[in-house]
């Protein structure tokens, strides 16, 4: 049931709100929880039990990490100073293993499910180089949807647990709810159980404003959705699945084209995974903050799924930094080759592991590592170049704030996004570096390719009305608060007019191919 | 107990040009991101010989030079 589907919006979205508001205060997070267990049997069937699994898992060890922590409080101020070292010692190692085993079980489940073949293939071409034939046979299962979101929400739950900074949940339900919940469980963002939780378990009254807010959200993303990235994915598929066709402008323009399905697609199913809890009362984080403004690739990552940036920061990078080994690692290099590489090494050293994780966290696949290394290179480039720039160009700092310095930064962003995009889009690596050899090769051909010369217009506009949306976003202005501050009538015109948008410039019929979500196959 | 002196000297050992006022706000401008805020840690722990655990890799940690004298100065009590 994808969230543009007519069940979503109009039976299932409709159907658990009124049962939500209709039910005691005390009852309604049983409503959420039913809800989002039916949605996801609807799509994975038996593999939902997956899913019950690690909520079993992530909440058994929640339950010991938060008594060890409860035992540990109460015994430690009854000891003897030269003792209380010892035992919060031995406290800390197992809490550190507890949280390590939930992180096992998730990654294992994880490369179970998802990594196995690429695994298996990637081990296969080694052992094809020896002299003896041994190859290995790994199994094939279907990939229940959002497995890679709920499992790093539970290791994001057993690590904050583990660090204090989260109170672990009670009872099963709660987990299983955090993990299930129907608006994130398939493309994310990736909530903290700190941030969502009280409002999970103790969801406030229905209120007029949460719900009008919530759909003008969703309606915003099924614009998005259906008038630019299905519109859009019917010169994308065509020129990407094709590409030895397509050279030069065809494929400059499948580019530009992918990157702007796919920022119309992902945020507009952020729009309607947020519109629809918002309705519920239920603030998710937000994914996207006008990405296509950022002026560095690094600050771009801080744009554009941020979430997955942020849990990759806070439970991967960081602490493979600070860890014991790095820090070791730190030092060998500063005696070896000085203070600025011996503090620069270990943090490239992670910096790199954690794009090597985002590239394959997108899909088992060499082309998917490759991806994530492009970016480990850019922004490793970055940093190696600037005490050089800083030297050749002392006046940069200064520069750097004029205008038309700014734009020149967004510009050559984009240009680097966009040839990720082309990298991430393309039918395997040889495809990928077919294409960009062909961008040099002119096109001659027609640039109608699937579309007509209207599609076109309405994507230009699209992009546009999308770009105006951010600028203000960008600006600080509130667009919904802005429209409800309007009368009526004009509320009314706003809602009616996006509603007639979407029926008449949407991407759907006889002509048009529907696109699934690109996220949801993560 | 260190000085403001040597928190602004590592910070411009790990970024260039950077001089920032005690109380000038870097993560929320973008003058440190999270990979220089690792260089920074590296640096620190390199310089003072400090255990910095990831529970300590908080934003209000960072945000000002002054924020990142406190940290230290906690740390090596």
């Amino acid at each position: 049931m994808a969230y543009n589907s007519f069940a979503y919006l109009c039976v299932f979205l409709p159907l658990c709100w009124v049962a939500w508001a209709l039910l005691p205060q005390r009852l309604r997070s049983w409503a959420l929880l039913a809800g989002s267990l039916v949605f996801y049997w609807l799509m994975n069937g038996a593999y939902t039990l997956w899913l019950l699994l690690a909520a079993a898992v992530t909440w058994a060890l929640g339950l010991w990490l938060g008594r060890l922590q409860n035992l540990q409080a109460e015994t430690l101020p009854t000891l003897a100073p030269a003792a209380r070292k010892a035992v919060k010692k031995q406290y800390t190692a197992l809490q550190k293993d507890l949280a390590a085993a939930g992180a096992v079980a998730m990654v294992g489940l994880l490369v179970w499910l998802k990594y196995l073949p690429f695994a298996a293939g990637a081990l296969n071409a080694v052992l094809a180089r020896l002299p003896f034939a041994l190859r290995i046979t790994a199994p094939q299962f279907l990939q229940p949807v959002g497995l890679s979101f709920f499992t790093l929400m539970a290791m994001s739950y057993l690590f904050d647990v583990r660090r204090g900074s989260a109170k672990p949940a009670g009872k099963f339900r709660q987990v299983l709810l955090y993990l299930s919940f129907w608006p994130h469980v398939v493309e994310g963002p990736f909530d903290r159980w700190d941030q969502v939780s009280p409002a999970l378990l103790d969801p406030p009254r229905p209120s007029y404003q949460a719900v009008t807010f919530g759909v003008q959200r969703i309606l915003w993303g099924m614009m998005k959705k259906l008038i630019v990235a299905d519109r859009a994915n019917m010169y994308v598929k065509a020129v990407f699945d094709d590409w030895t066709k397509y050279s030069g402008a065809a494929v400059m323009l499948g580019t530009l084209l992918y990157t702007l399905q796919l920022y119309a697609e992902f945020s507009g199913c952020m729009d309607m995974v947020l519109g629809s809890a918002q309705c519920f009362g239920v603030p998710l984080a937000e994914n996207f903050r006008q990405p296509f403004f950022a002026r560095s690739i690094s600050e771009f990552w801080r744009r554009w799924h941020i979430t997955l940036g942020a849990w990759l920061r806070d439970y991967l990078f960081q602490p493979v930094i600070v860890s014991k080994p790095m820090l070791r690692f730190g030092k060998w290099c500063h005696g070896r080759f000085g203070a600025a590489l011996g503090r620069s090494l270990p943090v490239w050293a992670g910096l790199g592991l954690t794009w090597l994780v985002i590239g394959l966290w997108h899909g088992a696949g060499w082309l998917y590592v490759v991806y994530g290394l492009y970016y480990f290179a850019l922004q490793w480039l970055g940093q190696l170049a600037e005490p050089a720039l800083l030297r050749v160009c002392p006046a940069l700092p200064g520069l750097r704030q004029r205008r038309w310095y700014i734009l020149w930064q967004v510009a050559r962003t984009f240009l680097l996004v966009n040839l990720g995009m082309l990298l991430f889009r393309a039918n395997g690596l040889r495809a990928a570096l077919e294409m960009l050899a062909s961008l040099a090769r002119p096109y001659t051909g027609s640039l109608l390719i699937k579309l007509d010369a209207r599609d076109l217009w309405v994507l230009a506009v699209g992009a546009v009305v999308l770009l105006a949306v951010d600028l203000l976003h960008e600006r600080g202005v509130r667009i919904r608060a802005a429209l409800a501050a309007r009368p009526l009538p004009l509320r009314w015109a706003v809602y009616c007019g996006a509603m007639l948008a979407v029926m008449i410039f949407g991407a759907y019929g006889d002509n048009y191919d529907p696109a699934a979500f690109i996220y949801a196959q993560f | 107990m260190h000085t403001m002196e040597e928190i602004l000297a590592i910070l411009a050992q790990v970024k260039p040009g950077l001089a920032p006022a005690p109380d000038e706000e870097l993560v929320r401008t973008g003058q440190l991101d999270s990979v220089e805020i690792m260089s920074l840690v590296m640096a620190l722990a390199e310089e003072f010989d400090l255990e910095i655990s990831p529970l300590d890799l908080k934003e209000e940690n960072f945000h000002t030079a002054e924020a990142i004298l406190a940290l230290v100065n906690r740390l090596e009590e």
